[in-house]
This record gives C-alpha cells, structure tokens and sequence, in this order.
C-alpha cells in the first residue's frame, strides 16, 4: 500500500461536556474506499467534518501528506482538496446548477468557464446533469451528483460521502456505486460513513468502526473478510438480535379503509392517487416508499390535519368524504410523526407538557373545563418514564434536553395512553440507535394487539420485521399489496420501491 | 473575530444576565453621552437618582409612568407568547382613548361613576380589541405579516384622534386648545392620596397577574404557548391557530386599550396631543425586559418609568434634552440582546486563521 | 389639464425619492437574509445628520455625505446584534428605530428652526426641454437623478454580477454558501451597511431637499413603508419604481388636492391614505402569493451559526 493521503493522530473533539471523538488515529489511502461505521451518535460525523473543516479539533494532529495542516473552514479543506458530501445537500435551492457551482468555483474559472468545465466533469465521471436546470427541480440522485462534480471541479482527492444512500431509490444507489467505483479507479480518496452493512461489504476496501466517540478499530482491515453478524456486533459492542418477538395475533374488526383516495401534500409536495387499502384491528399495515413519493401528504391526510381531495375513508363503522374527514375529529386516532423534534414534541417544554399535546381533553378541568390539570399530566409523564425505561431524571426535565431515541419514546408513550383504535407511526425508528429501535418495534408489535397499526417507512429492515402485510407506494400510487408471510412476492419489494413492476 | 457556539442549556439564571446586562450597557452609554456633552456622569446620575427617590411625589410620578407601561407590555408580552408581533398598541392605546373620551363625554355623560367607570373601561378595552383586530384578521386569513400592519395602523389612529380633537370633538369652550371637553367628574378615576396614582394602577397590576395564570393555569393558555414555541406541533396536536391569533390579538388589543383609557381618565381628563406620546412602542422594551413574563412586567415598567422621570430632571435640573431617556431606551434593548446572547452562547475571541486548540 | 397631470407627476416622483431609495437599500439588505426594521431611524439618523452637516458647513457634498454615513453607520449597530451576536432580527431592528429616533431627537433639539443648505431642482439640460417628461423627469433634484442611477445598478449588481450571486446565495442558504467558501458574515455586514447608507441618503434628501429643514417628526413612517414595499415589489430593485412611485402619486394627489382646495375628500383621510393604501398592497401580495413560492430570500431572518 502507498503512503497515507489523511493521517489523524490522537484527535479528540468535545461538545460541551461530551466529548464526540476521542484520540481518534486514522489513516485515509488513495485509491480506495475507507468505510466509516458505528451507531447513530458514535461520532462518526463529527470526525468526517473536522477533516472537512467545519469543526475544529480540540486535540490532535491533522496531516495531509505527511504535512501538518489545519482547517478554519470547509473553503480552506477544499483548497486542501478536501470535499465532503453531506446528507443534506449544500445546494441553493432556488438557483441553477451552474450558479451553484459558479458560487464554489467561479472565482478559478470565470462564470464562461465554468459552463465548459461542469460538461467536461461531467463526461469524464459519467454524471449527467443539466446545468441550466434549477435545483429544487432535480431528483435527489442528481443533487448528489451535483455535489459531486462541485468536489471534482475543485480538484478534490479525499471525498468524504456521509450516509449518501440514504436519500435514494434502490437504481440511483446502483448508479452511485457505479460513480465511487470510478473514482477509487482515478486515485481518489473515498471515506463511506454508513451504518448499512450491505453497503460497506459491496463497496468498501478498508473499515473502520467508531463507538461512543472511539475508532475500536483503528487498523484499517479487509472488508472482504467479515462477514456481516462481526461487523454489527463490532458496531455496537453485543451481539445484535435483530429479530423481535412477534406473536400472533388473531385479526379483529376493520378500522380504518380508504377507497380511492387522492390529494395533495400540504407543503406543495408531491400528490398520492386513488389509494384504496384497509387496516384491521390485531396487524400492522406498513407502507413503504422511497421518501417523496407522497406518503407525507397520504399520513396527514389520514390523519385529518389536512384535507384530502377526493375517495372516501372509513373510519370505525362510518364513512367519510375526504371534506367531511378533515372536519371530523381524529380523537381516535394515534399518531406518531416523522419529525419528532419540531411537529412531535416540544423542546423547551418539560415531559409533563408534553403530554398536554394530543391529550388536552383528558386534562381539562375546572371552571366548564377551561383549565388545565398540570398534575394528572405529571402523573402521566412519571408513568410513562417508568414503563418505557425513559432514561431522564423527573418529568418536568425538558424534552429537547433527551436523546432522540427517549424523545421517541415520550411520544410514543403519550399517543399509546389515548387508547386509539387506529395507531400510525410515521418513519418511528429513523435515525435511532439499535436499543431503542428494538423497544419501539416490540412497543408496535403490542399496540397491534388492541389497535390497527399503520406503519409508514422507508426502512426495509422494519417492515420485514414488523409487518403483516405491505403496500408499495411509488410515485403517489400504491403498486401492490403484498403478504409478508408471501416471501417470493416480498423479495420484489426493494423493485417495486425503485417503480419497477416486472 | 468573534467565535459563538450554542450553550447545550442555557445560563441558569438567563433572565437575571440579561436584564442586569441590560442596565450596565445603558448605564454606560449614558457615561459616554454625559461626558461627550461634558456633563460629569456621576453628577447627572445622581440628578436622575434624586430626580426619582428624593420624595413620595418624585416616586409616585414614576407609578404614573409605569401604569400605562404595564398595559402595553402586557399587551406586547400577550402578542409575543404567541409569536406574533404587536407593534401597533400605539394605535390600539389611541382606540382605548378616544372610545373612552367617547362613551364619558357623548355616549353616557349623566351616568353616575358606579355605573360609567365600569362602562368607560369595557369602551376603552373595546376599542383597543376593534383596533387590534384589523391587523389580527388579515394574519389569520390572509397572512399578511402583522409585524407592518399593526405599526402602519398606529398613524393612521393618531390622524384620526388628532381630527376628532381639532374638528368634530374639539371643546367648544376651549379657545381653540386642540383638545375635548374635559370628560364628567363621574368618569374621572378615584386618585391616591396627593398623587397623580389613579385606581389604574392597581388595575394594571391585576391585570399581569390575571396574563400569569391564564397562560399558565388554563387550557387556552397552554395551545397559545404550544403554538408561540413551536407552530407545527400546534398544527400535528390540531389546534386552531387562525382562531388563537384572533383571541390573542384581541387581549393584546384590550390590555392596550386600557392603557388608553387610564391615561384619559386618570390623568389629562380629555383627548389630546399628550396621549400618543410613544408607551406602545415602549411596551415592546418593557416586554421583552421582562422576558414576556407577565409577573416581571410591572418591574419592567417601573424601571422605564423611573428612567422617565429621571431624564425629565436632567432637563430642569441640568438642562438635558429629556429625550435623553429615549436614547437610554434603545440602550437598554441592545444591552438586553447582548445579555440574552451571553446566556445561550459561548463567546470566543479569536483570529480566523489561528489554530484552533 | 395637462399641466394639472403633469404637475401631479412631478410631485409624485418628488415625493417618491425617499421611499425609492430606502426600499432598494433594503432590497439589498434583505437578499443577503437580514431583515433590518429599523430602516426608519436610519432615516431621521440621516436627516438629522445631513441636516446638521449642512449648517455647520454650508456645504451640499459634505451634508450628502455625513447624512449617508450616519445612515450607514447606524446600520452597523444592527448588523453587529444581528450577524455577531445573533440578536433577534426583528427585535434587533426596531431597536434600532428606538435608539436612531432618540438621537434624532436628542441631538436634533438645538437645530430646530435653524437653516441649512438646500439642495435644488436642477433640470437637465436640453433632457429638461422634451415635453412634459423632461418637466417630470429631468426637472427634479440630484437626488432623483441619482435614484435613476441607483436602482438599475442595484438591479445589474444582484441579478449580474458574481458580488450579486453571492449576495443572494448567503440570503438563500447560509450554510450552503458558507460551505461554498463565501464568508458570510462578512456579505450579511456589508448588505446591511449598504442598506443603511442608502436609507441615510434617503432622509438625507428629506431634510436637505424635499422639506428642507429639521424635524423631529419629517420621516412620518415612509420607511415603514419602504420596508413594506420591498415586499410588494418581490425583492427586485426594478419593481422598486412602481412601489415607490405608488406612494410619491398619492403624497402627489395630496398636496394637489390642498393646492386647489378641493375638499372632495377630507384632508385627514388624504392624510391616512398612505398608510392604508399599503396595508393594501401587503394584502393584495399575501393574497397573490398564497399559491405560489414566496419570492422572499429563503433565510431571510434566519441568523447564521457555522457550528450546527
């Protein structure tokens, strides 16, 4: 092997109390893809942007051809021929590709210049894209690429991808895969930080594993060689059982149909058509979709926070037009959301108040029941802390003050305490660790037990997990309804999420 | 170059930072602009200290100040639980006026106090709601940003006070004097003992104890909350924010309305130039003083008030511009936002291109 | 008839100099994702400053200067809060209306009353001698003319220039921008500043030409207004012309209406017309824009943190 591009010695990084990397020793070679792994939190991303500048290291060396360096900023990484990919794309949304990148690299090359120089780029590493078209109206698969060729038109030699497939459909990843390996074949210097194993035993030449803030594996070693239950074990220091505990639960009455039903998402996303699925009491009803294919506007639909355009929906007996749904109370409906930070709780107030949020009815009292009964949502609040092992000291600690995997489980325990008959959990697991993944999945497979659960996600591990039967949303439209004990027709699911219908 | 970083929590004791950081950063603008003039800052301090606590009168002017100040703070603080932002209880505090002056002076003038006072004060509160609601109704059904609409809505409310009381409302009796009649000794509010304290001021001090529980005992309270801290839970939890802007904006309108009506009432007797001299647009320093809390906002007031008074010494004692004080004000915000910022971030002072160790 | 037309124009693009120039100061300002309320104390800040400059040395380029400097130097106040220290923008700004209206007045009391240098129509020539446009145009002061040149320029530097791509950049995502190597708090400083020199040359035109002299009370909301029309011309310096020429028509129609005392309508409804009429045009633009992505700058208000 040749000699390092990256050396970090001893580098440790602290975010108040917490220290987010500790004496961190990594060597980055060229003309190979470095896998980065470890759990949500391991702080494998904090790593990743003190290499690319946007932190500064507390401790350590950073050395770039044997060379000490420091970043004050992305700009100085990049002139270093540092770039990192984020999960979320630094592209201005309202301006074109060419702008965008004219913004980066037009001072190199003239705003004429860099017309010619994208087409080039972009011919030498097969990344097609139009630079006349806006951002906002690209797929996610040509954002990446964008950032791409944003990274190879400033001459990049160590590109850092950070979680890149997680935006993806099922095709757009074969493609960027296709993309690494023909930039592992120019020399570049290619970091992978992931947390999916099939990932790194397709694409990655050396692995290293990041745990609370520690690289336990420091030698690069041979992907190749192990196999997937040592590297999860690796990750997450026990063995993983990522099988749950499923009993089976005898079907009750139907609770929730929708027959043709069809609108649009709130904020202008994308529309979901003519969809017609029902849910029974005793199973878990999931749909599974790349994300932005109009599950979101689906969810809030159902959910009565914004009105549906056209079908019918049937709730508990009674039907509804999707006008007379909007209006109707969804008292009896569970729901928990995709963003559990901004929509699911409220950071600045106390566990206690958090309660109060979907459950206001139950605290009403006093004076024609104007007023609010702080202590039955205290009680409450202690309960829930209690049974689902919330690791917090009282309930009136603030609920942007816990982890998001606790921050889950108040959210879950509060919309489990309004005993609905329909119970929708919204992408439940995204971003949690494994632990509090498992405790979410077996709280779900208990809820079926006296609700019908609608689970949406893109997450094909949890639906094979959890579901008893599966619907594929593409492109607004659910494709097929498929069995999950059906595992010839469950194998298509990953096609039929990528819009192929064989 | 300054480095900020967020603090995980914020100080401890974040509203205490804040307002003493306040104080110090006026206080010490104020050197510089005594010593510019080449007045010694400790003799002009000291004016204003005397001007403020030398006797029961000096204090009690500042409890005069502080009464229409704690209405529109509160009024500001109502608007602000929720986010929204009411720069018009200026205009709304006129409304409160000129349906107080109305209802004592053409509506009801015969009535005895028992009966009147009770009817000037719901008149006053009415019209600061009327008023309050303008901007209110065109947030919440048609989103216009009412940060604008409320402020433009002060102007056009002090043009048209200033045409009642030099046209149609003028006193016929009053040799030209821009200014009503003066309104009926039954609507003139009961006054302490030898000061210019009216029974307004123990009104508005319940009148933040009143904000205080309903926010944070009642169930209305709890979604305007919910709703200021985070609009998209409001929506997930389905709360009705177009009807929450228009029952908030309505309290704001009404607890600067009072304002109004204790300033007719319990101190000029009439409607005229003096009423519209800028206590709601100190409302949003008194507010945001006190930290939107309700409890805090007669503090808040009182310290505005005092410094009022203070400034009107310096002016006939050391012959200072009065408006002094108006400087001090702005002062105090910016010495306000440099505390709130020393609460929640870490500051560092550092080069760009030193190393980061 | 003509002549009544032709002298309403005039008036009208008179009384819009102000508001013209403040809105494309803020335009700037808000592309680079400040919101700066304080637009009006920068103003009187001007006038005042402008004003005082002028008596004390009788000299025109002098006073321009020192009233566009205090505008632009107020304006530093806010972006220090805002940029540095991550103050609420909103709050921020009318602080700083707070604080400009106290030194306004505070400074101010001696000169009220007193006489400065004036600047006058000066008509172009031989532009001045076309037909009534040459009268409406070109027989204005140096402040218009300058407004002429101005606003196009604002226009040609935002829309097509690279300081004007990265200017917008910053007011669109911060972050995006700053990973592109922009430094941006360096370009939110400067838009402010600039901001704020032009709205110091707005009141400066207040006070040295349009009602030359010094009063506490002479800015009268137009740069609450010019904030709103920023809005109504959806952040572009050209439709600038339009918002303000709205304003300057019926500030126009006003005095028309004294001149020939007509009193088809009362004075004190003349008077609120302004100010209702732009709450007008902000209903009319939320009413239009409810369907369709608002033109404002994406991080408008938005403070910036690099560590997040």
């Amino acid at each position: 092997m040749s000699d390092p591009v990256i050396s970090l010695r001893g580098l440790s990084k602290r975010f108040g109390p917490v220290w987010a990397n500790r004496e961190v020793d990594l060597d980055l070679f060229p003309g190979r893809v470095h896998a980065l792994l470890g759990e949500n939190g391991a702080g494998k991303s904090t790593l990743m942007s003190i290499l690319a500048g946007r932190y500064g290291a507390d401790k350590g060396t950073l050395m770039m051809h044997g060379q000490e360096v420091t970043f004050s900023s992305p700009a100085k990484a990049l002139d270093h021929g540092i770039g990192m990919v984020y999960q979320r794309f630094m592209l201005i949304e309202s301006m074109s590709v060419a702008d965008n990148l004219a913004l980066t690299v037009g001072k190199k090359y003239g705003r004429r210049g860099v017309d010619y120089e994208i087409r080039q780029t972009a011919e030498q590493y097969g990344l097609a894209v139009d630079p006349e078209k806006r951002i906002f109206e690209l797929s996610m698969g040509e954002r990446q690429r964008v950032e791409i060729i944003k990274l190879l038109m400033l001459d990049a030699e160590v590109l850092i991808f950070d979680e890149p497939t997680s935006v993806l459909t099922p095709p757009e990843v074969d493609a960027l895969f296709v993309i690494i390996d023909r930039l592992r074949g120019e020399g570049k210097t290619i970091v992978l930080i992931t947390h999916k194993l099939e990932e790194v035993l397709k694409l990655a030449d050396d692995i290293s594993i990041m745990r609370k803030g520690r690289l336990i594996i420091s030698e690069p070693i041979d992907a190749r060689q192990m196999s997937r239950q040592q590297l999860a074990r690796l990750m997450v220091g026990r063995d993983v059982v990522l099988r749950v505990d499923k009993k089976e639960v005898a079907l009750g009455e139907t609770v929730l149909a929708l027959d043709g039903f069809s609108g649009d998402s709130p904020s202008g996303g994308p529309s979901f058509n003519e969809v017609t699925f029902e849910i029974r009491k005793g199973e878990i009803f999931s749909i599974i979709g790349v994300a932005g294919n109009g599950q979101t506007g689906l969810v809030s639909a159902i959910a009565g926070l914004s009105r549906a355009g056209a079908g019918t929906i049937t709730f508990d007996g009674t039907s509804y037009t999707a006008r007379e749904w909007a209006m109707a109370s969804a008292a009896e409906i569970a729901y928990v959301p995709e963003d559990r930070y901004q929509s699911g709780s409220i950071g600045s107030m106390s566990i206690a108040e958090n309660f109060g949020l979907t459950r206001l009815q139950a605290y009403r009292s006093g004076l024609a029941g104007l007023l609010l009964d702080r202590e039955k949502m205290a009680a409450d609040g202690r309960r829930a802390i209690g049974e689902h092992n919330i690791k917090v000291e009282s309930s009136e600690a603030s609920a942007g003050s816990l982890s998001g995997g606790n921050l889950q489980k108040v959210i879950l325990a509060r919309e489990l305490t309004r005993k609905a008959k329909l119970f929708i959990a919204e992408q439940p697991t995204q971003g949690l660790d494994i632990s509090a993944t498992e405790d979410i999945w077996q709280a779900l497979l208990e809820c079926r037990e006296k609700a019908g659960v609608l689970l949406v996600t893109g997450d094909l591990k949890e639906v094979l997990s959890l579901s008893d039967r599966i619907g594929v949303i593409f492109n607004g439209r659910i494709l097929e309804i498929i069995d999950a004990h059906d595992s010839d027709r469950v194998d298509r699911v990953g096609l039929l999420m990528a819009g192929v219908r064989s | 170059m300054i480095r900020v970083a967020k603090r995980k929590q914020p100080l401890r004791y974040q509203g205490a930072v804040a307002t003493f950081s306040a104080v110090a950063i006026a206080l010490v603008v104020g050197c510089v602009i005594f010593a510019a003039l080449g007045v010694n800052p400790l003799t002009a301090y000291t004016a204003m200290g005397k001007g403020v606590l030398s006797s029961v009168d000096a204090f009690s002017e500042v409890l005069v100040k502080a009464t229409p100040l704690i209405f529109t703070g509160l009024a500001v603080a109502t608007a602000a639980t929720m986010m929204l932002w009411n720069i018009g209880a200026e205009g709304q505090l006129v409304w409160g006026g000129i349906f107080a002056a109305g209802t004592a002076l053409f509506l009801f003038p015969g009535l005895d106090g028992w009966l009147l006072i009770p009817l000037v004060l719901a008149a006053s509160a009415l019209g600061g709601v009327v008023w309050s609601l303008i901007p209110a109704l065109l947030r919440a059904k048609l989103r216009v940003n009412e940060i604008l609409t409320t402020l433009l809505l002060n102007y056009v409310a002090i043009i048209y006070m200033e045409h009642l009381f030099y046209g149609p409302w003028r006193d016929p009796a009053g040799y030209g004097f821009p200014g009503t009649a003066q309104i009926p000794e039954a609507a003139q509010l009961v006054r302490f003992a030898g000061t210019r304290i009216s029974i307004g001021f123990p009104l508005a001090l319940l009148c933040a104890v009143f904000l205080y529980y309903l926010l944070k005992k009642s169930i209305w309270g709890y979604q305007v909350q919910v709703i200021g801290k985070e609009q998209r839970a409001a929506h997930y939890a389905g709360f009705n924010v177009t009807g929450k802007i228009l029952t908030v904006m309505a309290l704001s309108g009404a607890f600067a309305g009072l304002a109004g009506m204790t300033e007719v009432c319990g101190i000029h007797y009439r409607l005229q130039t003096g009423l519209a001299v800028g206590y709601g647009y100190d409302g949003i320093i008194v507010a945001w003083l006190a930290g939107l809390n309700p409890l805090a906002v007669p503090f808040a007031a009182i310290l505005l008030g005092a410094l009022f008074v203070g400034g009107e010494q310096l002016q006939s004692v050391l012959g200072l511009p009065s408006s002094i004080s108006l400087i001090l004000e702005g002062a105090l915000l910016f010495g306000l936002f440099a505390g709130q910022t020393l609460a929640r971030y870490t500051l560092t002072f550092s080069s760009r291109s030193e190393v980061p160790s | 008839m003509i002549e009544d037309l032709t002298f309403i124009a005039q008036i009208s693009i008179k009384s819009s100099v102000a508001v013209l120039l403040a809105t494309v100061g803020g335009i700037i300002t808000e592309r680079s994702g400040v919101l700066n309320l304080g637009i009006e104390g920068m103003m009187l800040v001007g006038a005042l400053a402008g004003f005082a400059a002028g008596h004390f040395t009788q000299s025109p380029v002098v006073a321009v200067a020192a009233g566009t400097m205090a505008g632009g130097a107020l304006s530093l106040v806010h972006a220090f809060f805002t940029i540095a220290l991550r103050s609420n923008q909103v709050l921020s700004g009318l602080a700083l209306t707070i604080l400009g209206t106290g030194l306004a007045n505070f400074l101010g009391r001696p000169l009220i009353g007193q006489t400065g240098v004036r600047i006058r129509q000066l008509p172009i020539p031989y532009l001045s001698d076309i037909p009534v446009i040459g009268e409406v145009f070109f027989n204005q002061s140096p402040f218009a003319y300058a407004a002429y040149l101005l606003v196009p320029l604002a226009w040609f530097v935002l829309f097509r220039t690279r300081t004007g791509l990265v200017l917008r950049a910053v007011g669109e995502d911060a972050r995006s921008a700053d990973v592109a190597g922009v430094n941006v708090e360096l370009t939110r400083t400067l838009s402010v500043f600039v901001g704020g020199l032009f709205a110091g040359l707005a009141g400066t035109y207040l006070s040295l030409s349009y009602t030359p002299g010094w009063k506490e009370t002479m800015t009268g909301g137009q740069g609450w207004i010019a904030i709103a029309m920023i809005i109504f011309c959806t952040w572009n310096p050209l439709l600038a012309f339009f918002g303000a020429l709205l304003f300057g028509g019926l500030t126009a129609l006003q005095f028309f209406f004294q001149a020939t005392s007509m009193d088809l309508i009362p004075s004190y409804v003349l008077k609120m017309l302004p100010y209702l009429l732009t709450i007008g045009v902000l209903v009319l633009v939320s009413a239009s824009s409810r369907h369709r992505k608002s033109a404002s700058p994406a991080d408008l208000g938005v403070p910036f943190y690099r560590e997040l």
